[in-house]
């Protein structure tokens, strides 16, 4: 940690602009400003050229003319490159950046250390204390070019989080600051009933100015310099700080509807991690099953996009029930439905889907109600999460949103209320639907270019017959997301076929780790150690099943026990009732209850009967199929 | 406005450094001279838009520095330029004599081989000339450029030499009309993979 006590000792150099002074005694640190004036061109131009080809949008327009000029000044240029940084960052001269690249990594400096770059951008990005989404994208994207790893520019992130901090320790003395502390105090009181979870993560946040410390890389230092603090730190303040995190320093676990929207009855951030970030990714699970999954945050256990993650607990009552009914309505079509048939769904087009069994039609009732509740709702939760995020309760920082099916529901409809608004642009970085229930029409995803800074990615699974069953009756589009790829010809827009890894839209909550793997998001690696490491006691009540999570990929036994008691009463008659008729259709051979779930008539349900694991994928999302691919079926055996 | 503008054509000037480049771009398009300009610092970049037998051509001029410490950055401009003015000074015979180097580096870099070259001689309205303006017409035959000299203080020939080079470029129609057309097969190419279909018609004719 001596590291970071240097800024302090440091002394105030030469910073035009900006109110803090930079310190940069150090000839060991390199800045931006320290390279040759050909390079410092060469290295403004390479920002504009990569601004304009990453945000060609004309609503993208003044943000890049802006960030050009702001940069020429930031590196000391004449102002009579201007001109020709605005020609970059409006398209012209796209030609060149291999060649400017080429020249930057020969520069003396940036030879043994490409990092200043991206050191440098960070910084320069951080003044103001806005973390744009865009800035970070073109970061990103220049950090790759300059051919640096982007786990390096997460530490950096680390670092100068870290050095923020240490700012704001030493200015909070103050009795402004004190003040505020005491404010977010009492609000906090006020906030108690919002439950045991929320609180548990916030008040940590509240009172600590928002500022609880994520773990230091320890390599951070080796990587950018002992005086990388130093350097990273001294434009930063205390408003800077509060700028980035939010004003009240509560962030996104305060946040509590203040009074009913719309028919939204449940709405609050989880925290997932405890760390802090600069930037942020909230996910949004899309229902909630029994058992191991009965909670907001277990599906995303192994999820590492950032240090602070939340997720949204929304409409608890209704993405309960409707997890009951699909697990009801799978395991009720498991028993019925030939295989021959489910293959011919799985390679046609979704024209054949439409022609369905009759005897499917006989179970639909069960699942229709509340899936068109809940289809209803996640519209409303996306344009209310919309409203929280311009109105920027989460700071001003970079938002990533992941969310699967209802979920992706909830992520679509905020994108879509975003696009309406005029300054919806730099606030979301990347988005991950997965399995969305949503309309797949190019031309409804079109307005997502202004919002999405990054990656629009749709994980999608051709062979996902649930979904395409329950979304029949909800409306009568054909193309929908969470079954085949997005037609946007836009660099934002990655379409993942899951169908490899998802063999049913159940699937999407029980193998969320490789999802998110395939999907190119961060996972925690080995994360069945880290994910006790990290994400303790984020939730007071959730804990033991944090901890129990890791055992998903362990033992399948006790998970299905788990879930099969996790089955409430009232759900066993629906469930008997729905799937009896169905039950008639098992073959004999394949009906063996196993485990020692307690009540016998959910037992075949939770069984998989007709497990496709040697045919392929399985259509269906057989509950079970999920989870046990990677180790060996007990219903099998 | 930008309909009638039949093209936007990318033009590059290159050239030792003091000759001129900028003064020579500044008076054509401000009609302004600074005797006190500064060096030019990476790459300068101004746009306009010009007609010539009644054709209209936006023109994106890249005027280049000239200084050594600036020289790494010029190739990445070369890519995709129609036409280059390469510019010396009639009172510095060095900066003639180093007109072989601009050549090699414009051969190196540029992409395609039917780009126009202007040679241009600048300060003709300084009274010590070196070098005469029979040298720069030798020169510029042998290396089969158009020629012509100027003077960017006094307007001589500085909007004649963008005219003539425009001119020429519009003579030749595969330099500028070749991007028109890839964006014309790329479209109908990409409208292909939407429709699934084995390559129609296009393929057949070929």
């Amino acid at each position: 940690m001596a590291t970071w006590e240097r800024p302090s000792q440091r002394l105030p150099q030469q910073q035009p602009q900006a109110a803090e002074p930079a310190t940069e005694g150090n000839p060991s640190l390199p800045t931006g400003r320290e390279l040759a004036e050909a390079n410092r061109f060469a290295y403004a131009a390479l920002c504009g050229i990569s601004l304009s080809q990453l945000f060609p949008e004309p609503e993208h327009s003044s943000f890049c003319t802006e960030f050009v000029m702001g940069l020429v000044k930031w590196l000391e240029l004449s102002e009579t490159v201007l001109p020709t940084m605005t020609a970059f960052a409006s398209g012209l001269g796209g030609e060149g950046a291999d060649v400017f690249v080429q020249i930057l990594l020969k520069d003396p400096i940036l030879k043994n250390d490409p990092l200043v770059i991206t050191q440098d951008l960070l910084t320069f990005s951080l003044k103001d204390g806005r973390y744009d989404a865009r800035a970070r994208v073109l970061i990103c994207h220049v950090t790759s070019l300059l051919q640096v790893s982007l786990e390096q520019l997460d530490i950096l992130e680390e670092t100068f989080l870290e050095s923020l901090k240490e700012t704001k320790e030493e200015e909070s003395e103050t009795a402004e600051a004190s003040q505020k502390k005491k404010e977010n105090l009492r609000k906090w009181k006020r906030y108690l009933l919002i439950g045991l979870a929320t609180v548990g993560g916030g008040t940590v946040i509240g009172v600590t100015g928002g500022l609880a410390a994520p773990l230091v890389a320890m390599g951070a230092a080796t990587i950018i310099g002992s005086a990388g603090a130093a350097a990273l730190g001294s434009v930063a303040g205390i408003a800077v700080m509060t700028s980035l995190f939010g004003a009240a320093g509560a962030g996104l676990t305060g946040y509590k509807m203040k009074k009913r929207v719309g028919a939204i009855e449940e709405f609050t951030f989880l925290p997932l991690t405890e760390g802090r970030q600069l930037h942020i990714t909230i996910t949004i699970t899309g229902w909630l099953a029994s058992g191991k999954y009965r909670t907001f945050i277990a599906p995303w256990a192994a999820l590492a996009r950032s240090r602070e993650q939340y997720c949204l607990a929304w409409e608890a009552k209704y993405l309960m029930e409707l997890g009951n009914a699909l697990e009801t309505i799978l395991s009720g079509l498991a028993t019925m439905v030939a295989q021959e048939a489910l293959k011919y769904t799985v390679l046609s087009g979704i024209v054949a889907a439409l022609t369905l069994p009759a005897s499917l039609l006989a179970v639909a009732n069960v699942i229709d109600n509340p899936w068109g509740v809940c289809l209803h709702r996640s519209a409303e939760v996306g344009k209310h999460l919309a409203h929280i995020l311009l109105s920027r309760q989460q700071g001003r920082r970079p938002v990533t949103l992941i969310g699967f099916s209802l979920g992706a529901r909830v992520i679509y409809f905020c994108l879509q209320e975003m696009a309406q608004e005029k300054d919806c642009q730099g606030i979301i970085e990347d988005v991950v639907l997965l399995g969305a229930p949503v309309e797949g029409e190019a031309k409804h995803w079109e307005a997502f270019r202004k919002v999405v800074s990054g990656r629009i990615i749709n994980g999608y699974c051709r062979g996902d017959w649930l979904l395409r069953f329950v979304y029949r009756t909800s409306s009568v589009q054909l193309r929908v997301a969470g079954l085949q790829p997005v037609q946007l010809d836009d660099r934002r827009v990655e379409n993942v076929d899951l169908s490899s890894v998802v063999s049913g839209h159940l699937d999407y909550a029980k193998k969320m780790d490789v999802i998110l793997k395939a999907v190119g998001i961060r996972t925690k690696p080995g994360w069945d150690e880290k994910g006790l490491l990290l994400a303790p006691g984020s939730l007071p009540q959730e804990e033991p099943r944090q901890g129990a999570s890791p055992s998903s990929s362990l033992g399948e036994t006790s998970h299905q026990d788990e879930q099969a008691q996790g089955l409430t009463p009232e759900d066993t008659p629906k469930v008997a009732t729905s799937t009896n008729p169905s039950q008639a259709e098992v073959p004999a051979g394949l009906d063996q209850p196993e485990g020692a779930s307690p009540p016998a008539t959910i037992n075949p349900i939770e069984s998989p009967h007709v497990c496709s694991h040697i045919v392929g994928p399985n259509p269906l999302g057989c509950p079970d199929c999920a989870s046990q691919t990677q180790g060996p079926c007990p219903g099998l055996d | 406005m930008d309909e009638d503008v039949l093209t936007t054509l990318k033009i590059l000037i290159i050239g030792e450094s003091g000759v001129g480049k900028s003064s020579l771009l500044l008076r054509f398009t401000d009609d302004t001279f600074d005797p006190e300009l500064a060096a030019t610092i990476g790459v300068d970049f101004k746009v306009k838009t010009i007609s010539v037998d009644g054709n209209k051509a936006k023109l994106a001029i890249w005027d280049t520095a000239g200084q050594e410490r600036f020289r790494t950055l010029t190739p990445s401009y070369y890519r995709g330029a129609q036409g280059v003015i390469l510019v010396y000074d009639v009172t510095r015979r060095d900066t003639f004599l180093k007109l072989d180097n601009w050549l090699n580096e414009l051969e190196t870099y540029c992409t395609r081989n039917d780009i126009v070259n202007m040679l241009v001689g600048n300060k003709i309205d300084k009274e010590n000339r070196e070098v005469d303006r029979n040298e720069g017409l030798k020169f510029a035959r042998k290396h089969s450029m158009l020629f012509i000299e100027a003077s960017a203080k006094t307007c001589d020939g500085v909007q004649c030499a963008f005219e003539e080079l425009v001119e020429k470029i519009i003579q030749t129609p595969g330099l500028w009309e070749s991007e028109n057309q890839t964006k014309g097969v790329k479209l109908s190419h990409r409208e292909e993979g939407h429709d699934g279909g084995a390559c129609g018609g296009y393929c057949s004719v070929v």
